[in-house]
């Protein structure tokens, strides 16, 4: 047998695949014909992860930074020397920025080594604002935190809303799933400013103005109340929070939306009266580094919840994360909110609990974001510890470049390394056994295919050998073992063992004693779901006289997240840099309409001016965006990388975050 | 031809492991998937069971490959480059005539034109070849459609066709020949030899109630992709279903574009790796230099189905490079399989329409 | 069908030592080589047109067209940076190494066009793949009729080769036509884009054959004053640049409609280009 089972590791949607392992290599990988997301499909990038496991750009040995430069060390004088130093430092100074690619596993042991070996509840996830956002929502609303809808759910489906997600670039295969419900018949509505290949492929594409979703959505909520097609169930008993709604949007005047949207009423009417018709509908946005703020997803959860879409089969919201393991790295505690199972940091009972379980005393003061703890005046970070990050775009060096202690855990180099005074290797996926948690709370076992080099351990077994440096000795002898202790600390991962994962293709939580095979569609679980609480006023992001365009960010294909992986491949680089070719510089997109008002000419120079900075890029003229707005891509080039970090709300806010400028010819 | 009792299968494929590496259909050991794959234990080799999934033109033509090994020693000035190792000999048993169909699209391609491919040709020489007569259709197929099916007519050392209990044997080389005559199967007495063109004559009835997934009604498509008369607005709906992941050509058994890179490995040495490509890609035909004369999604989707059905493509592979094998169908995460594709150009209609 | 192609270096490239590195304008420069086996330079027989695909170790390989004449030229190279393998080819010096296969393609015509006029129009480096072509029917002057290079190039110090053209001009009746996109100091010949020049040059048109190669702009406004002037499609010669991966008509990388460039190219008369139905 040389092709092996596995789980895609790319982004969230947890496609299965075969591996094709040789010589103790990795020599290529197939899409896995019966998997039930994947069902035979992949990217371009799970097409080519094969590129990545095989580049000879990988760190192979422990490093420590003396007289300047990084030194190869033995792996154990690496390890008892990063262990030392970040004892070395109260707990409040501490940090540990875990990866969003690592397994269940991994993180489940990373949290465990901050919060009972170094005290502290200072762990995240980077970029974790739009996943953070909808966790937040859902479990205000009394659901679960987590994806509501299936993939399986998109498959039987009347009606799909898609929420400004290029969801064919960003999670390629469910764009298929919405594009294949298009094709059997279901209603594919997609609510973006620009005109996305998913846009082109849905039936209808609502193209707002960058900003407004949620008055798009709130307006459709108003038309579902005022003429009569709100689920009766859903305001009455079984839920929470609707007459507190219905007041919040008695504030948004119906006869402004089209002005403040951009859109026709009519057309966002049929849509609402399509949504509540619908026997199962699907909301689908991103979630993750360009994922919607807080408020939009309150207003997607509300309308859902009035429509009757929530709490039913098939039916509520569906965030796609945009890495393989965003959704369990947050059911594992990675984050300063909440230890593992959601369960809140800082609360007396929980510390009790966990406690216990670890023997340790928790610190009970609530952590801090890492981004928060570098941007905090006056600093009082110290040390930070950051596991395997795909970023390319490292935010405020300054801030990184004064701390004392840097240590970068990893399989690849990484701009991050630049600033570490310790560097430890770390195995690849396909070097270890592990969990990963996509999009629809599927855990899936993914098993190791190949032997990582000498000094290359996987990260679980690095954090246990550095609580043991402290003197701490876990237990663990396989990833297998920690899983038993995942499921004895996360109710919703309780029945979850490495043996019934081998059996099939992974298990939704809920997996417990009541469901031991896992929960589908947890729309059928019982509980009232509340409404979100919104805010009453709408406004909308406007132009102004002297910034006329609406900017806004977004990602691709093959420059997933800041490329500092996709570059270590072959063809997704080659794709990468196709477009590169033609837009050295980085591009920004304007319509056909604009380009001839300011004299600005395809693939030639133009500035963008806001109030705060400018970057000057190519102007790619297109009819993908409407006229008065802008859309750049994430990550190209420096130019726009300096821009983007110097207006942090459009990283943090994500898709709906814009900002006002205007654009020059050159 | 001569006889093979099914429970001695066995024994074909163990004379066949002594001397090859074996590779064949198999149900995947976890996941119970059907693959090509390469066993170990000639047993495994189910001939009854689905087309696999993957098409065996990877065993000739690897998804990735390391082809040769560069050393440069820039203080010295000592220069050395090596083509990697032979490899072993293989055994590919139970290829549907679609697969086998592809492989001497392949052979044609890669051995037939002005050059010899040296890497395919190494791949490809001493090899044993047993084909598997599909006596009933699967729900993708389409072979009938593209002559490729259901029986093979050429190409094999042997070829298997179930009778009900027992293989009928047909022999296609000395090779074929010499092993059955060592395993020293009996042989068919007339009235059982007849029984393979009635077998593929009932696989042949059984389409239009079994393969009901595909149809591709190709002739029409093979005038207007030969003479370029097709509307754009066909070419811009397939392109938007296009979601360029380049799962079409890595699934396709006649399809064999690739790319080449060097990568350093370090203290002068470098290797060249030859991969799997797809014309579908944007940065396929890029140029270094800032000109890419296929940037339009559209243009790049052209280019495929010019390839499988063209009659100047067809000319190189001695028939049309589609095989009618339904997997294009399974992977694409639009919904621009080849058959679909067919539809669109005979009907000049981007509107979606059931199958005929 | 190229008639060398039964000895060209197919799959494992030669090893060549780099002997002469010449700067030529910004970006471009010249490489000398010779093989290391004296064997396989013998037999490196090669059609003026033709390329070759030049491995740099460590970086990657690439296909270059060959600019020296088959019978009175050194083997070179001409090769512009403008990506990762070029660039590590320029950072190589005299005595370095290179590995080389080919040659491959079909090459310009060279018989069939005796006793004709010859024109060459070309734009920048789009000299680099005519100048085999040029010294080739300069050296047989006697078996052409009129002989005339059009050559343009953005700005002056673009301009490929200007010490070759000096000595080529030493060929009686050799017309040469110069200019440059825009005026600039130091410069007092012609001022404009390289297709303005055809219709000053008055060129021939009966049992003329002209060879253009350039930027698709300039191509493309070129043949439609040759066009102009009368020149039938068929008389006129290019020599397509694509990307390569494999030169022998394999890896498909090349492919433009129905053609591939690798072994039916690169050199193609401006019919068969129309006929390809694709962008060129």
């Amino acid at each position: 047998m040389i092709y092996k089972t596995g789980i895609c590791n790319f982004c969230g949607t947890g496609c299965g695949h075969l591996m094709k392992v040789g010589d103790g290599a990795v020599k290529g990988v197939f899409a896995s014909p019966d998997h039930p997301v994947g069902a035979g499909r992949l990217c371009v990038r799970g097409w080519h992860i094969h590129e990545l496991l095989t580049t000879s750009e990988r760190i192979t040995r422990a490093r420590v930074r003396k007289d300047g430069a990084l030194r190869d060390v033995p792996l154990d004088e690496a390890l008892a020397l990063a262990a030392d130093r970040l004892a070395a430092f109260p707990p409040e100074a501490v940090a540990f920025r875990a990866s969003p690619r690592a397994s269940n596993e991994d993180n489940y042991l990373l949290g465990k080594l901050a919060r009972a070996v170094f005290g502290t509840n200072n762990i995240d996830l980077a970029s974790d604002a739009g996943q953070g956002h909808t966790v937040g929502v859902l479990l205000e609303s009394g659901g679960l935190p987590a994806a509501l809808a299936s993939v399986a759910d998109l498959r039987e489906a009347g009606f799909i809303l898609a929420l400004g997600i290029d969801i064919t670039r960003q999670n390629p295969i469910l764009g298929s799933e919405l594009h294949k419900a298009a094709r059997r018949g279901a209603r594919l509505v997609t609510l973006s400013g620009r005109r996305t290949q998913i846009a082109k492929l849905s039936g209808t594409h609502l193209q707002n103005r960058p900003g407004s979703m949620r008055i798009v959505l709130a307006a459709m909520a108003k038309v579902l109340l005022e003429e009569g097609l709100v689920d009766r169930a859903s305001t009455g008993e079984r839920t929470v929070g609707f007459d507190g709604f219905a007041r919040a949007l008695d504030g948004l005047d119906m006869g402004r939306v089209a002005g403040l949207t951009g859109l026709d009423l009519e057309a966002v009417r049929e849509t609402a009266r399509a949504l509540a018709g619908s026997e199962a509908a699907v909301a689908v946005f991103a979630s993750g580094i360009s994922g919607l703020d807080r408020e939009t997803i309150a207003m997607a959860h509300n309308l859902f919840l009035l429509a009757g879409k929530a709490g039913r089969k098939g039916s509520g919201l569906l965030a796609a994360t945009g890495i393989c393991n965003i959704a369990g790295s947050w059911d594992m505690g990675a984050t300063p909110r909440f230890l593992p199972g959601y369960v809140k940091a800082g609360d007396a009972a929980a510390a009790d609990r966990f406690g216990k379980l670890w023997s340790a005393r928790l610190n009970g003061k609530p952590g801090r974001t890492v981004e928060e703890l570098l941007t905090s005046s006056p600093p009082t970070l110290k040390a930070l510890l950051v596991a395997e990050h795909d970023e390319g775009l490292v935010r405020h060096p300054e801030a990184l470049a004064a701390l004392d202690l840097v240590v970068y855990v990893g399989a690849y180099d990484n701009p991050f390394a630049r600033f570490a005074h310790i560097v430890l290797p770390a195995a690849t996926y396909a070097e270890a056994d592990g969990t990963y948690t996509n999009t629809e709370r599927r855990i899936q076992l993914n098993r190791k295919k190949v032997e990582p080099g000498p000094d290359i351990l996987p990260a679980w077994r690095i954090w246990t050998a550095l609580a043991a440096k402290r003197g701490v000795i876990w237990p663990y002898k396989t990833s297998s073992d920690v899983m038993k202790e995942i499921a004895a600390a996360v109710p919703a991962y309780s029945a979850v063992t490495y043996e019934e994962l081998e059996k099939g293709f992974g298990l939704q939580w809920p997996c417990d004693e009541r469901r031991p095979k896992g929960c589908p569609h947890p729309g059928e679980l019982p509980g009232r779901l509340s409404f979100a609480a919104v805010p009453d006023r709408f406004t909308a992001p406007a132009p102004t006289g002297d910034h006329p365009f609406l900017l806004t960010a977004g990602t691709d294909n093959t420059f997933w997240h800041t490329n500092v992986i996709m570059k270590k491949t072959h063809i997704p680089r080659r794709e990468y840099n196709a477009l590169l070719l033609l837009y050295p510089q980085g591009l920004v997109e304007i319509s056909a309409e604009d380009a001839a008002r300011i004299g600005a000419r395809d693939k030639r120079p133009v500035r963008v001016v806001s109030a705060s900075g400018s970057m000057r890029v190519a102007a790619k003229v297109s009819t993908d965006v409407r006229p008065g707005t802008a859309y750049v891509p994430y990550f190209i080039g420096d130019m726009i990388t300096g821009f983007l970090d110097a207006h942090g709300s459009l990283l943090e806010g994500g898709e709906e975050s814009v900002v006002p400028v205007r654009i020059e010819k050159v | 031809m001569h006889i093979l009792p099914k429970a001695d299968l066995r024994r074909l494929t163990g004379a066949l492991a002594e001397r090859y590496a074996l590779y064949g259909p198999v149900c995947h050991e976890v996941s119970g998937e059907v693959i090509f794959d390469l066993v170990d234990d000639p047993s495994r080799i189910d001939l009854d069971i689905p087309i696999p999934y993957n098409p065996p033109k990877g065993v000739v033509f690897p998804q990735a490959e390391r082809i040769m090994s560069f050393s440069y020693d820039r203080a010295s000035k000592a220069a050395a480059i090596e083509p990697e190792a032979l490899a072993a000999p293989k055994a590919l048993v139970g290829l549907r005539s679609c697969d086998l169909n592809g492989l001497l699209c392949l052979d044609r391609f890669m051995l037939g034109q002005e050059y010899v491919d040296e890497v395919f040709l190494e791949h490809r020489k001493k090899m044993f070849i047993v084909s598997n007569t599909c006596v009933h259709p699967f729900p993708q197929c389409f072979c009938v459609c593209t002559d490729s099916g259901p029986a093979a007519v050429e190409g094999f050392d042997l070829d298997l066709t179930d009778i009900g209990g027992e293989y009928l044997v047909l022999t296609g080389s000395a090779k074929g020949e010499e092993l059955v005559r060592g395993l020293g199967l009996a042989a068919a007495p007339a009235a059982k030899a007849a029984l393979r063109a009635k077998a593929v004559e009932a696989s042949v009835a059984l389409f239009d109630a079994q393969a009901k997934d595909n149809k591709a009604w190709i002739s029409r498509a093979v005038n207007r992709l030969t003479t370029g008369f097709i509307p754009h607005e066909v070419w811009e709906y397939i392109g938007d279903q296009c979601f360029e992941c380049g799962a079409c050509a890595f699934v396709c058994p006649s399809c064999s574009c690739f790319n080449i890179e060097d990568a350093a490995e370090g203290e002068g040495r470098s290797c060249r790796t030859r991969a799997w490509d797809s014309c579908s890609f944007e940065g396929y035909a890029r140029m270094a230099g800032d000109h890419n004369p296929r940037k339009a999604v559209e243009d790049r989707r052209n280019k495929r189905f010019f390839c499988k059905l063209s009659f100047s493509q067809s000319r190189k592979y001695l028939r049309p490079g589609c095989v009618g094998c339904g997997r294009c169908v399974r992977v694409c995460p639009g919904d621009i399989g080849l058959p679909n594709v067919v539809t669109a150009i005979r009907r000049e209609s981007t509107k979606q329409v059931p199958h005929e | 069908m190229s008639e060398t192609g039964s000895k060209a270096i197919v799959t494992v490239p030669a090893v060549a030592v780099i002997d002469e590195v010449r700067d030529e304008i910004e970006d471009v420069k010249t490489f000398y080589f010779s093989f290391e086996d004296p064997a396989v330079g013998a037999s490196f027989r090669v059609r003026s047109g033709q390329f070759i695909m030049c491995t740099v170790f460590g970086a990657g390989e690439f296909a270059v067209s060959l600019p020296f004449s088959p019978e009175s030229d050194r083997p070179h190279l001409s090769v512009r940076q403008v990506g990762k393998v070029t660039r590590a080819l320029h950072d190589l010096r005299p005595g370095d190494k290179i590995g080389v296969r080919g040659p491959f393609g079909n090459g310009f015509p060279f018989e069939e066009i005796k006793g004709k006029n010859v024109i060459y129009v070309a734009g920048g480096i789009g000299l680099i793949p005519l100048r085999s072509s040029i010294v080739h029917v300069l050296q047989h002057r006697k078996d052409f009729g009129r002989i005339l290079l059009i050559y343009g190039s953005k700005t002056a110090k673009e301009l490929m080769y200007r010490y070759m053209i000096d000595e080529w001009k030493k060929t009686e009746g050799f017309e040469t036509y110069f200019t440059i996109d825009n005026p600039e100091p130091g410069w007092d010949d012609r001022v404009g884009f390289v297709h303005t020049l055809i219709a000053p040059a008055s060129v021939p048109v009966k049992d003329t054959v002209a060879f253009v190669c350039g930027p698709p702009l300039m191509f493309n406004a070129v043949i439609g004053e040759l066009g102009k002037a009368g020149l039938k499609d068929e008389a006129i010669v290019s020599t397509l640049e694509r990307h390569m991966k494999c030169g022998i008509g394999k890896c498909q990388h090349c492919a433009i409609g129905r053609t591939l460039v690798c072994t039916d190219g690169p050199v193609y008369t401006y019919r068969q280009i129309k006929t390809l139905g694709e962008q060129i």
